[in-house]
Order: structure tokens, then C-alpha cells, then sequence
């Protein structure tokens, strides 16, 4: 588990350690199709997924509340 | 006259050294003073609002949905089911830095699966294929939620809290909970940390057999009058779930971002669903006209640890391409592994507009406690003929369309209409006979300045 978690470690910090992008130099990331949050529409699909299927969560929808008895 | 004397002459002068090096010291106070005010005059005046305007999003989906394996009738039966949930979310700056959000959701469906919880009340034989009428058939879900979020001036940081209520018939859920952002590196980096804590509440609606004053003996029945030697009413109906966890994003170039999403849910109280039926194989059936009355509703275990693992990919192909990249792995302790790969390729046309293709596919394993209808053993501890803990694999295809004007040109009222999203999908599932239909429509005004 130790040696997973330092591995995990050490990808994300090889990551950070990448050049900065500067703010000016963001306008492709800015586009609002390049956020990485969920849309709206795909929150509410989300929503349904997590009530037809047996896993949920680490999509930005729901991970608790509610029954998704229906 | 009297001549001074020298040496007053000399402190005259050394005093006036004094007041000069103090004067100079005052001024020099006072620039520096000027100067650090003129700049946190700039730093306010640049610090760009966190929401500019306020904002209102009218959210509309339709649902409907087919198969032929439903958990009120155990295992065996129709699915079908609609629901058309509109909702209004309106986000209002509080000021530079603060946010309020505040979202009313509206869920009614109507469900033919849930009408078969009393499958006698319909003018027709009891069937699990055919919805039966009464009150189960369809119920309204009311949801309200509230965020509030805060940005330090560096906007570096961010917090928030939030709180939720959702009710329905049978169910009541509060939630509360918050999270603490942080962006580093010339905002490359971002680190987030979030928690939940939702309180749930059943009003279990159990099968119309396990119910008090219920006689099979007025129906046309085959079997045994002894259906349900196992029932028993559930003592504890609180269902409590806690939830924490913690994205990783990262900028990898002008054009790819990346993000790592971690979730770890503990669930514990009533998380089986009282009104899903399950019949076993030890025990001799009780057919009514065409229906099979439960042995027991189902039994699953107290508590259940999901863990999700995600990461999202977003890479900026063209100016006309963008191509969005999802993938998934969840486990939990009931035995359940799935895999969740989705792909969005949106495509620019023109300034305004974009559509959307988009696949996904789904894969689960199955429950440790899941069996077919009529397959679990009155011996077991715990029993589900849910196909939703089935192992199956889904295909979903879905086509979305924006329009997006951050100008606002199109005025309605007081606001002007940002965009309009209009999303439909299709999902089914290969190794089951279900098929869902997926419709929204989104649209977003922002208040006119």
C-alpha cells in the first residue's frame, strides 16, 4: 500500500513539475469545453446512471442521498 | 544689542537637522503610505469578480425507460418508467469574492414496476408485466439545495459549504458538507478536498402480500397460503452516508488539462429497498391469477464502503475540435467492480454553436448477494434480485447541441440568454433487456448590467 501510494506521489508531482502555462497563454484551456467539471446536462445524466447502475461517485453527480429506488 | 551666543547658534541648527531629518521621514512615511494604499486601490480594482452577474439555469430532463426484470416484482417484470424533472438553479454574487447558489429541483415519475408493489389494486388480472394503478404508480420527488463559496483575493483559494433536502413519499434525505480548494502554480495546480454527510430517512411501503389484512384466499391462487415464512418489518429505516474526496487537476500544456478524482463513500443503516420482492427456490411458489407474491423483500448487508477512482482528459485538438476523455474504476465491499470509459468529442460551428457525440460504456461485475428470480435460498443471510447489481455491460449514445453567446446579445427582460443546451441519449444494456431514453434541455440567462 506504501509503495502505491508513493508511486501515486511521485506521478503527481512529476506532473506539477511541468512547465507553468501563463495566464495568457490560456485561452484554449479557457473554452468553456475545456473545463473539467461536469455540464449541467451531464449532471443530470449522472443523476440517472447512479440510480440504474450498482457504482456512483468521482463524476462530480451524486454519492449519497436519496434512495434511486425507482 | 547682545550678540547669541555660539554655541545656541549650534543647537538652533542641530535642531533644525532634527526637523528636517523628521520631515523628510514624514514624507517619506506618507509616499510610502500613498503608495502601498494606491496599490491595494489597484488590487481591488483588478480583481476580477468571481461571478459577474447573476445567473439563472432552467434545467429541464425527460427519462423513460423499459426491461423486463424488475426488483419490486423480484427479478421478473416491467421496468417501465418515465420521469420529467425540471429545475431552476440561481447563482447570485454576494460580492467580489462570495456566491450563493440556490437550486429547486422537481423529479415526477411515474413508474409501473413501483404499481406492482400492490399488483390487486388495477382493473385487470395482477401480472408483473402489466402496471397495475393506485397510489405506488407514480409519486413526485421535491429537492432544494443551497452552496455558498467563497474566493480569497488571489483567488487561490476557495471554500464552500453546502446544504440539501430532498423528500418523497417514502424517503426524506438532508445533506450537508464542504470544500476547500486550493490552486498553486501559476493556477497549473489544483488541489481540492470535499466531505458529505447525507441523513436519510425511510417510510418503508412494503409488498401489499407482507401487509396486515392481505388474504390470498379471496384471489384464484396456486401454491401455499405459508408465502412469506421469512418477512419480518425492518426495526432501523435510517440510511446514513459519509463522503469524502479529493480531486487532483492539473494544466499539462496550452492545450491538455488533466484531473484526478477520488471518492470514498461509507454507507450504513437500511439500504435494502423494502418494496423489492424476492421469491426463493426452496420455497414452493404462491401464484395469484398471473402473479408470484414475494417470500421476502430483500436483505442486504448494513453498511457498504464504495471507493471511485476517476480521471478526466481534456485535449484541445483544433480550433473546431475538442475531444473529452472519461474513465472510471469503482469497487465497493459488496463485491461490485465496474469500469466506466466515455469519450465527447465537441465540435465547433462557427463562433455560436457546438454538437456533441458522445459514447460511453458501462461494465459491472455483480453483487455477492445477487440471484434471479425465483434463485435465492431462504438459507441465505442476505438476498437481491435487483438486475441493477446484476453483472451487465451498457452502451450509451448520446447527441447534444449548444448554442453560446457570452455576449449575451438575446435579451429576455432583464437578462440575456447565454446558451441553450438541448442533449438526448440512448442507453441499453447487452446482456439484459432494458433500454433507457435520456432528454434535456438547458437554458442560461445572465442578469443584463
Amino acid at each position: 500500500m506504501i509503495k502505491k501510494i508513493s508511486l501515486i506521489s511521485i506521478v503527481f508531482l512529476s506532473l506539477t513539475s511541468c512547465v507553468a502555462v501563463k495566464e495568457y497563454e490560456k485561452v484554449k484551456l479557457n473554452d468553456p469545453d475545456m473545463q473539467l467539471s461536469q455540464s449541467d446536462a451531464n449532471k443530470m445524466k449522472s443523476t440517472f446512471q447512479s440510480y440504474r447502475e450498482a457504482s456512483s461517485g468521482a463524476n462530480g453527480g451524486k454519492t449519497g442521498g436519496g434512495c434511486g429506488c425507482n | 544689542m547682545v550678540a547669541k551666543p555660539a554655541v545656541d547658534v549650534d543647537v538652533i541648527n542641530v535642531i533644525k537637522k532634527i526637523n528636517m531629518k523628521y520631515q523628510l521621514l514624514f514624507v517619506g512615511l506618507l509616499m510610502l503610505g500613498v503608495s502601498l494604499k494606491s496599490m491595494a486601490q489597484d488590487s481591488i480594482e483588478y480583481k476580477k469578480r468571481v461571478l459577474d452577474q447573476m445567473e439563472i439555469k432552467i434545467l429541464s430532463s425527460y427519462y423513460s425507460q423499459d426491461g423486463d426484470n424488475a426488483a419490486v416484482t423480484g427479478g421478473r417484470g416491467t421496468e417501465e418508467l418515465t420521469d420529467f424533472a425540471p429545475t431552476i438553479n440561481v447563482a447570485i454574487p454576494l460580492n467580489d469574492d462570495d456566491v450563493l447558489t440556490i437550486d429547486a429541483s422537481v423529479s415526477a415519475y411515474t413508474s409501473a414496476s413501483s404499481s406492482n408493489i400492490d399488483p390487486f389494486d388495477g382493473d385487470g388480472r395482477a401480472d408483473p408485466f402489466v402496471e397495475s394503478t393506485g397510489d405506488s404508480e407514480k409519486d413526485t420527488w421535491f429537492g432544494f439545495s443551497a452552496n455558498y463559496s467563497h474566493s480569497s483575493d488571489d483567488r487561490n483559494t476557495i471554500w464552500s459549504v453546502n446544504s440539501s433536502f430532498a423528500i418523497e413519499y417514502d424517503y426524506t434525505s438532508i445533506g450537508f458538507g464542504g470544500s476547500y480548494t486550493r490552486l498553486f502554480n501559476e493556477k497549473n495546480t489544483e488541489v481540492q478536498l470535499r466531505g458529505n454527510v447525507f441523513i436519510d430517512f425511510w417510510n418503508p411501503q412494503y409488498p401489499i402480500e407482507f401487509t396486515s389484512g392481505f388474504n390470498p384466499n379471496i384471489f384464484e391462487f396456486t401454491g401455499t397460503t405459508n408465502f412469506a415464512p421469512d418477512f419480518e418489518e425492518f426495526v432501523d429505516t435510517d440510511r446514513n452516508s459519509y463522503n469524502v474526496g479529493i480531486n487532483f487537476s492539473q494544466i499539462l500544456s496550452k492545450s491538455i488539462q488533466t484531473s484526478f478524482i477520488s471518492d470514498v463513500v461509507l454507507q450504513d443503516g437500511l439500504l435494502s429497498t423494502p418494496h423489492q420482492r424476492v421469491m426463493f427456490a426452496d420455497i414452493v411458489d404462491t401464484v395469484v391469477e398471473d402473479f408470484t407474491l414475494g417470500n421476502d423483500v430483500e436483505k442486504l448487508p448494513d453498511s457498504r464502503l464504495k471507493i471511485a477512482l476517476a480521471n478526466r482528459t481534456n485535449f484541445y485538438l483544433t480550433e473546431n475540435f475538442i475531444l473529452r476523455s472519461y474513465y472510471r474504476y469503482y469497487t465497493d465491499d459488496w463485491g461490485i467492480d465496474s469500469h466506466t470509459f466515455e469519450l465527447e468529442i465537441p465540435i465547433k460551428l462557427g463562433m455560436k454553436y457546438t454538437i456533441y457525440p458522445s459514447y460511453r460504456y458501462y461494465t459491472q461485475t455483480e453483487a455477492d448477494y445477487f440471484n434471479g428470480f425465483n434463485q435465492a435460498l431462504s438459507t441465505d443471510e442476505y438476498y437481491t434480485s435487483d438486475f441493477d447489481l446484476a453483472e451487465y455491460d451498457a452502451h450509451q449514445y448520446g447527441l447534444g447541441f449548444k448554442y453560446y453567446d457570452p455576449l449575451t446579445k438575446l435579451k429576455v427582460g432583464g437578462f440575456g440568454l447565454k446558451s441553450i443546451n438541448v442533449e438526448f441519449n440512448q442507453y441499453s444494456r447487452t446482456s439484459q433487456n432494458f433500454d433507457a431514453y435520456f432528454t434535456s434541455i438547458g437554458l442560461i440567462f445572465s442578469a443584463l448590467k
